[in-house]
């Protein structure tokens, strides 16, 4: 079959189209776009059904597994596609690394080094044991980011733009050294010991759960990431559709708790303020998956009740 | 009831721009009066009532589009607002803004505005963003000295929230976000007068 490909406005993207075998899928499709352009590789690739002028419906993306006859309209020999560069793409596992290696190694330094020295502080200075048990803190949950990264999400085909690594690297670091300044700062005022406790108590807990959510999601999928969005069910997504946020969520809570810091509670307000919106629309896409029609009610701490069991 | 929402939401709308731009008519007005007849060290005292109302009123712009009563998206608000909160200078400002502020008002009041005001409110900036962004920069860097000395706005620690805040460093912060934040407000702004001056083309 004939395949026409036109850009966005309009113009033809591949003079005189691609020729594909009948049973040909999406995937195959990508390929001879690469084939034939080099430049981009299947997954700068933004494959679309056009949408009629003037129409605000959101274009139909295509799916790589399908056959492209699944999208032909009733004629069966030509077939149009939209096409848009999404610009370089990097992996998931590529873009987290980066982002969760700065405030590993970032936060050790300010524990470790004269840093303050360059701030107009002494160089003597007394360590309080929060100050300590809060680097341990810190540096496991980054250090166990990564293992997560590594060896237990298991990723879709999706990947992400090369400019989210500046963006999100930026917004990790940064949040980082701020929040590695004043935990570390030789005059830091720690809270009780009680509280340390409770808060760190409290934290481990949330993470341990964070990391059994993982794992439920990551049974999801197949090992090669196939599988696409799939309802979790059991542990605590019986009771919130994105547990693993809300784990995560008050997990810096319990961080939060013990070390009591300004700069550690913007963290948590700005942190919490994405997963929110990323909760809201994994709800709304697996309530469309699901053809419920009831109202979702994002209680906020608990992100986005289930309606549905 | 849609509708009785509309009328509110223009009434509205044409009372703040017309209010805020009486209040950078008054700048531009008392500035250069100040300018006249006493000399330019006069000029901030004579304009600092209307303009700090002015200028703060501009908050409102980032609500406004936070809850969707306009259509501008935060992301370009925002870091617009925040430079001129951060320092505020009448003169240059007080034109665009007199300009900009009366077009909104003639549209939400009106319905319209004449296409010589669509021009002047999209080709003006490409004269006074960059001096007004200049005279940002450059006075807040004249003021570092100062700012240093005078520990004004300054939050030390040790205390039970373990926060600090100082003004001298943030001034300097500040600096360092006209370095990206410029270019990308001026190529906003270009992208668009392009739009709408291509559309008032077509109309």
């Amino acid at each position: 079959m004939k395949v026409t490909l036109v850009s966005r406005s309009g113009r033809e993207f591949i003079k005189g189209g691609l020729e594909l075998n009948d049973s040909a899928t999406v995937a195959d499709l990508q390929e001879a776009i690469h084939k034939r352009t080099k430049k981009f590789y299947p997954s700068r690739q933004r494959l679309t059904l056009p949408v009629p002028s003037g129409s605000r419906e959101r274009p139909v993306i295509l799916n790589y597994k399908k056959s492209l006859k699944d999208y032909c309209d009733g004629n069966e020999n030509t077939l149009t596609i939209v096409f848009k560069d999404l610009g370089p793409q990097v992996s998931y596992r590529t873009l987290f690394f980066f982002e969760y290696l700065g405030p590993l190694i970032l936060y050790p330094v300010f524990y470790y080094f004269p840093v303050y020295k360059y701030f107009g502080y002494e160089e003597k200075r007394v360590i309080h044991p929060v100050q300590t048990y809060a680097l341990y803190y810190w540096c496991f949950h980054y250090f166990k980011r990564i293992m997560e990264t590594f060896f237990i999400h298991r990723f879709s085909h999706a990947t992400s733009p090369l400019s989210n690594v500046f963006r999100n690297c930026a917004y990790y670091w940064t949040f980082g050294s701020y929040i590695a300044y004043y935990v570390n700062h030789p005059l830091y005022t720690p809270v009780s010991d009680l509280q340390m406790k409770i808060g760190f108590g409290f934290g481990i807990v949330c993470q341990l759960a964070n990391f059994y959510c993982h794992i439920i999601l990551k049974n999801l999928r197949s090992p090669d990431g196939s599988g696409g969005y799939q309802i979790p069910r059991g542990f605590l997504f019986n009771i919130v559709t994105c547990a693993n946020y809300t784990t995560e969520i008050y997990q810096w809570l319990g961080f939060n708790i013990a070390t009591q810091t300004v700069a550690g509670y913007v963290f948590l307000v700005v942190a919490t303020s994405i997963m929110t919106n990323w909760a809201l629309a994994k709800h709304r896409r697996l309530k469309k998956m699901e053809g419920r029609s009831t109202p979702e009610d994002g209680l906020f701490f608990l992100h986005s009740c289930r309606t549905d069991r | 009831m849609a509708s009785a929402l509309t009328v509110l939401r223009r009434l509205y709308l044409s009372i703040y721009n017309w209010l805020v731009f009486i209040g950078w008519f008054q700048v531009l007005f008392l500035a250069l009066k100040a300018l006249k007849e006493s000399g330019h060290e006069h000029v901030y005292n004579a304009v600092e009532k209307p303009l700090l109302l002015a200028q703060s009123a501009a908050v409102m712009e980032i609500l406004h589009g936070l809850i969707g009563l306009v259509r501008s998206p935060v992301s370009s608000t925002l870091p617009q607002i925040g430079s001129r909160l951060y320092l505020t200078w009448g003169i240059l400002w007080s034109f665009p803004e007199i300009i900009r502020y009366s077009f909104f008002g003639m549209k939400e009041a009106f319905g319209f505005a004449p296409s010589w005001h669509l021009w002047l409110r999209y080709s003006t900036f490409l004269v006074l963003y960059p001096t007004g962004i200049s005279s940002e920069v450059g006075l807040i860097y004249f003021a570092l000295p100062y700012i240093k000395a005078s520990e004004k706005y300054c939050f030390r620690m040790p205390n039970k929230w373990n926060f600090s805040f100082d003004y001298f460093y943030a001034a300097i912060l500040a600096l360092g976000i006209y370095v990206p934040g410029s270019p990308h407000l001026y190529h906003y702004m270009l992208g668009q007068r392009k739009r709408a001056l291509s559309k008032s083309k077509k109309e």
